[in-house]
This record gives structure tokens, C-alpha cells and sequence, in this order.
């Protein structure tokens, strides 16, 4: 998040990407983990650089030339001393023979794919009010942020949605997974046992209904209302577009920083079209157990 | 306001702030936050030609001669928060 406001917000840095540099964005905690051909290129990488540990975060911004040598690493944010960075790159930069790695067999487990047949759905949140003010620069991209997450539904669940009903495991993974505050990092997940009360019906197109969502001890919540519209035409869901706004309270480990007490948080879900290459990123809640995040 | 107006008054009134409250949102409210809660495809660094795929990325910069810029985070860049 605050990358994005920041380090990719420098005209400099943004021109030199375009036109110098192929650039790529990864959840390292796959890549480093992954026991194929991506898997090794990536550890080839990041093995020269100061994270070298793969059993912890190696995260950070590297450069390297397509036959994998190390040409630069930076965990900071902000423009100086990345465009310092590339521009050093750059100037020692000669391109090699390096020759196309071929993918080969991939490690399943970290290369999923949304479910065929199926569907994905942006979600995008944002808390509307209720922060302090700041003149703290980092505090304030948090607190104007709109995060991103996606959904995904299986060939059941949409094939449901066309015959026009809901199905509970959808609902259920909504509430779970995604009306959550992911506006400061990555937020805690709902437990299962954390819904405390789930009703969204489907009648004639229209979504409607109510969450509570609550911890054991009262610390994290979200109560909110939901409204929605699902469109369909020759057996496809051709809109599914949904709102939940209501009252957060609380925060998590990584997502420091909520307003205090209650809070109004919105979410919105928008079929995605596959026009955003953040469509093709899985669910934060499906990371290392797509099949435990579909199941519900 | 005497009591039929009052009656009257009620009679149109409740059924629709019942209605309202029922689902919480409005429909005025919900085609509002839908639409503001939407990225801006002119936000800086969307406007930035991300792959996803490292092997994707090795591929393109054998082919263009361009070093490769590996943005890698815990949870995804371009998703997850």
C-alpha cells in the first residue's frame, strides 16, 4: 500500500519502468517456497542479495538481469534511493545471452488458478471515516486507502447464481474472507466461528441482508448491511456487484493504526473482466490453502 | 397537526424508513459507495505494465534486453491489502 503511494508514485521511477526495466510483482512467500523452475530463478535472485534466508520473508525490491544475476535490492520506500538503484543498474547493465527458462512442471500448490467454470470478483475497501487527523505523510496514505483483494467463486456457486440462488459456502466465504479491514496490511481472517450472524438472499437479482462478525473476546468486529445486484445472460453471471458498509472496530498484528472505537468501513465486489492484471492474483485468504478457502 | 394528518402522516412515512432500515442501504447509497470504491486506472502505479508471473517477466527480458524489477512483498503488490 504504501509502496504504491510512494516509491511508484515518482515520475521518474514510474518512466523507467515503462521504458528501461520489465517489471513483476510476486507474493514472495510463493515464490520462495515454490519447488519448481519459478521457484529456483527467484531463490537464484534473492540468494545474493541480504534475505538469503528462505525460511523467512525475503521481501523487497530486486533487480536482475533474465539469466538471474544480482544487480541491486532495496527494502525501502520513497524515490531517492530506488531511482538511485535502477539508475545504477542500468549503467552496469549489458544483456547476455541468457536463454527463456522453460516453466516445466509447476508446484500446484502455489500457482492456483481461479476455479473453471467459476468466477472472480474485485473487492475493494475502504475506511470512510473516523481517523485522526495527521500530517504524517505514511499515515495518511493508510488512511485515504482503498485496498484490493479478489474473490473467487466455483462453477457451482455461479452456476447457482444463474439458477438465482445463493449458495451458503459463497456467503460464508464473503463474510470470511472478505469484509475485512485490509486497508493498513495484511488483516486478520474470520474464523468460522466469528460469524455471528450471516443473512444475504438473493430474490429477483437483488442482494440483500445483514453481518455481524465478532471475536470471542469483543476486541474485532464488523457489523454492517449489504446491498447487490446479479445480472445473467446466456448462462453467465454478467454482473455481480455488491456493497457491505456498516461499523469496524478494532485492528490486527499487521494493521495497525484503525481509528479508534467504531468506525464506518465499506466494501464493494465488481466481476472482474480480466482487464486488470490484478485479476489473476489469487485471494489473500486462499494463500497456501486454496481448497480450505473454497471449501467452507 | 391534528391526529388523521398525524395518522396520515406516519402512514406514508413508516413503510419507507422501514424499508430503508431493513436493508441498511439505500439504493441511492449503494450505487454511491460502488462507484466510489473503485481504483483509478490513472493511479501512478497502475499505469505500470506489472506481470505476475517471474518466469513471464524472464521470458520478456531475454527477448527486450531489459533488466528485470522484481517488486516482492508479503500478501501480493497488486492485491491482498
Amino acid at each position: 500500500m504504501l509502496d504504491r503511494e510512494s516509491t511508484f508514485k515518482d515520475p521518474e521511477i514510474v518512466r523507467l519502468l515503462k521504458s528501461r526495466f520489465i517489471p513483476v510483482a510476486i507474493d514472495q512467500a510463493y515464490q520462495r517456497r515454490q519447488k519448481d523452475a519459478e521457484g529456483d530463478f527467484y531463490r537464484k535472485i534473492a540468494g545474493q542479495g541480504p534475505r538469503n534466508n528462505f525460511q523467512g520473508t525475503t521481501q523487497g525490491l530486486y533487480l536482475a538481469t533474465a539469466s538471474g544475476k544480482f544487480l541491486g535490492f532495496n527494502n525501502n520506500r520513497g524515490g531517492d534511493r530506488i531511482r538511485r538503484m535502477m539508475k545504477k543498474a542500468l549503467e552496469g547493465f549489458r544483456a547476455s545471452g541468457a536463454e527463456v527458462i522453460e516453466r516445466g512442471k509447476v508446484d500446484a500448490r502455489y500457482n492456483p488458478s481461479p476455479p473453471e467454470g467459476g468466477m472472480v470478483v474485485r473487492v475493494q475497501s475502504k475506511v470512510l471515516g473516523g481517523y485522526e487527523e495527521t500530517t504524517d505523510r505514511w499515515r495518511k496514505i493508510f488512511q485515504g486507502s482503498l485496498s484490493r483483494d479478489n474473490l473467487w467463486a466455483t462453477k457451482a456457486e455461479h452456476d447457482a447464481l444463474v439458477a438465482g440462488r445463493l449458495l451458503p459456502a459463497l456467503q460464508k466465504r464473503i463474510a470470511r474472507y472478505h469484509l475485512v479491514d485490509n486497508t493498513r496490511g495484511e488483516p486478520p481472517m474470520w474464523k468460522a466461528d466469528e460469524i455471528r450472524s450471516l443473512e444475504l438472499s438473493l430474490e429477483d437479482g437483488r442482494l440483500s441482508g445483514t453481518v455481524h462478525l465478532e471475536t470471542a473476546n469483543g476486541k474485532r468486529g464488523y457489523k454492517a448491511s449489504l446491498l447487490g445486484r446479479v445480472e445473467k445472460k446466456n448462462g453467465k453471471v454478467t454482473r455481480f456487484d455488491l456493497v457491505a458498509r456498516g461499523e469496524f472496530w478494532g485492528e490486527g498484528t499487521y494493521t495497525r493504526g484503525a481509528p479508534k472505537g467504531r468506525f464506518p468501513l465499506a466494501a464493494s465486489f465488481t466481476l472482474a473482466d480480466g482487464s486488470d492484471i490484478a485479476d489473476g492474483v489469487p485471494p489473500q485468504g486462499s494463500r497456501g490453502w486454496v481448497r480450505g478457502y473454497l471449501r467452507q | 397537526m391534528n391526529f388523521p394528518k398525524l395518522f396520515l402522516a406516519l402512514y406514508i412515512a413508516l413503510p419507507a424508513a422501514s424499508a430503508l432500515f431493513a436493508d441498511g442501504l439505500s439504493e441511492a447509497e449503494f450505487d454511491r459507495l460502488h462507484k466510489k470504491l473503485q481504483a483509478s486506472s490513472e493511479a501512478p502505479w497502475r499505469t505500470i505494465p506489472w506481470r505476475i508471473s517471474l518466469l513471464d517477466a524472464q521470458r520478456a527480458a531475454v527477448s527486450e534486453k531489459k533488466p528485470i524489477f522484481i517488486w516482492a512483498m508479503d500478501g501480493h503488490p497488486l492485491g491482498c491489502t
